[in-house]
């Protein structure tokens, strides 16, 4: 089977392709992404290409003709780029690849990468919801997600190839660049003064053990993949023995502004989810890809807090002096 | 295996198991090393009330070896106006089985909301209702308010579907005193779970109309059985012998 990873370069690209590395059936892995993998792959080939660079992207993926896309060329805003670039990449990716990959003339599935981003701020219909609530987001990142579970199920449509949507609850872990994951562990946390509304966390490896799956099982439709449990915001900065700083809600601009000065940049939707919150119902998710063993919000946030602090070296000739 | 049993820090969110010492619950709650469930239910906070709404609100129990001792269940009890009915289920279902109670009817107001989904309420969400089942915990489904609580209000008919997929329990709440007073213990009394015709599929809407007629028939039947002196007294539970299990 011919496997395209997007986004390989990335933490959970990169262990979706080591993951499909112990799987025979996967006979061929090729990635390409704008940076590198972020770690060793044995079997995989990689491509630096830049989704930018759109006829280079498109010549690669269609002389490639991949049977099956893992798209995880879908990047958060403020993660490792400006959310404006965030959003021009995610879409350039998500069209050119896709559309290539089915001029190829082999493709049998898409698995895309999505988030729970895409419901928006909980509504009084589902405090927790589900596959079947309609999507309705209200932050750019939301949209940008939706946006790729739309030209993805236009395949679907037109070419009547399965396709898939992970919709990840957001994914942080101590190699992961996330606003969140970034914030949470600055010394002061901005936390809103009336609510603490639950959140759900996802392990990284998880997130990838979930792609994996969904190729090996050919799930067509969307799903949530949610760490089990929650946590609140204040709930997280006093487990991370951080310092709650309360804001009240028209301030949150202000703060975030305080905050990017101390060195984490704070998209909207990671602002959505600390005065709204962000939960799903992940039940199906499990039962269908056979996830038993997902690590709980709480285990992934004391993951995230147990990774060591940055600690600046002494230079060797100032010790040595 | 429920989603919430994965939770650590030795707190199980379905069944009270230990309660901490004053001291170890404030560094816990500071430390932040307690669950919470998606739908916002933090059980360590629940049980550091539990004290408190016993003491206000006393009861008396009967029939509670009719409420599930594991697995998911819909508790339909009547109500008048206010909170009192769904904290004397609380606490009746906590004396029954040691089991910890979601009740539907979370506030909707910003700062309530919250508030009241620490303390375990869920919304009066359908989805949300079938979610918080789906889990494998008891969910106590308020009949409408009536004045005077005189007797089984309306079902809440958009979220019978959400209960077609496991047992009923119907429950009859009744002020202990005379006049709808409360100066005596609640008088909380659990039927016999009425299970869904397994011929139905769930979520059908015509078996969900079935269920809520019987459902509601159930507890104006218990109501009317404790109204009735033959039956309803603890010297007609005696006869029968089904007596309250206990009184605090």
């Amino acid at each position: 089977m011919r496997i395209l990873v997007t986004g390989m370069g990335g933490e959970i690209g990169t262990r979706v392709a080591q993951y499909l590395e112990e799987r025979a059936w996967a006979d061929e892995i090729v990635g390409v992404d704008f940076v590198p993998p972020r770690r060793r792959l044995r079997r995989a080939e990689f491509r630096r290409i830049d989704p930018r660079d759109r006829d280079r992207l498109v010549g690669f993926v269609e002389d490639y003709a991949p049977q099956v896309v893992a798209h995880f060329g879908v990047y958060e805003p403020a993660s490792r780029m400006s959310p404006a670039s965030a959003a021009e990449r995610t879409e350039l990716c998500t069209v050119a690849a896709l559309s290539a990959a089915v001029r190829g003339g082999r493709l049998e599935y898409v698995v895309v990468r999505s988030g729970l981003e895409v419901y928006g701020p909980r509504s009084y219909h589902a405090t927790v919801p589900d596959e079947y609530v309609m999507p309705a987001p209200a932050s750019p990142y939301g949209a940008s997600l939706l946006e790729v579970e739309v030209a993805a199920a236009r395949l679907r449509r037109r070419h009547g190839i399965p396709v898939a949507a992970l919709r990840y609850a957001p994914v942080v872990g101590s190699h992961v660049p996330s606003p969140l994951g970034r914030l949470l562990r600055l010394p002061v946390v901005p936390v809103p003064a009336c609510a603490d509304p639950p959140f759900a966390l996802l392990h990284p490896d998880d997130a990838a053990l979930a792609m994996v799956r969904a190729i090996e099982r050919r799930h067509d439709g969307p799903l949530n993949v949610v760490g089990p449990g929650a946590a609140t915001p204040w709930q997280a900065v006093r487990l991370g023995g951080r310092v709650p700083l309360p804001v009240a809600p028209p301030l949150w601009g202000a703060a975030t502004r305080g905050v990017e000065v101390l060195g984490a940049a704070v998209a909207p939707h990671v602002v959505e989810l600390l005065r709204h919150g962000r939960v799903g119902a992940g039940a199906r998710a499990v039962e269908i890809l056979g996830l038993d063993g997902l690590r709980s919000t709480q285990q992934v946030l004391r993951e995230l807090f147990e990774w060591a602090d940055v600690v600046p070296i002494v230079p060797a000739r100032e010790a040595v002096a | 295996m429920s989603p919430l049993q994965a939770l650590d820090y030795g707190l199980d969110p379905d069944r009270v198991t230990h309660t901490d010492s004053p001291l170890a619950a404030a560094r816990r709650r500071l430390g932040g090393r307690y669950p919470i469930d998606p739908f916002g239910f933090d059980p360590h906070l629940s049980d550091l009330l539990v004290p408190v709404v016993t003491a206000v609100v006393r009861v008396d129990v009967g029939g509670g070896e009719h409420v599930p001792a594991h697995g998911p269940a819909t508790l339909v009890s009547n109500r008048g106006f206010g909170v009192a009915e769904p904290a004397a289920v609380t606490v009746a279902v906590r004396r029954a089985t040691g089991r910890r109670l979601r009740v539907v009817g979370a506030s909707p107001l910003p700062f309530l909301s919250g508030l009241t989904r620490r303390l375990g309420a869920v919304s009066t969400s359908p989805r949300d209702l079938a979610g918080v089942l789906r889990a494998g915990h008891l969910v106590a489904v308020p009949l409408a308010p009536t004045w005077l609580r005189t007797g089984a209000g309306t079902p809440p008919l958009p979220l019978m579907q959400a209960m077609t997929r496991a047992p009923v329990v119907p429950v009859a709440v009744t002020p202990g005193g005379p006049l709808g007073t409360a100066i005596r213990p609640w008088r909380v009394r659990f039927g016999e779970p009425v299970v869904p015709d397994p011929g139905d599929e769930p979520g059908d809407p015509l078996a969900a109309a079935r269920l809520a007629e019987a459902v509601r028939d159930a507890v104006a039947d218990l109501l009317g059985r404790d109204r009735r002196p033959s039956a309803g007294t603890i010297a007609g539970e005696a006869r029968s012998g089904r007596g309250p299990d206990r009184r605090e």
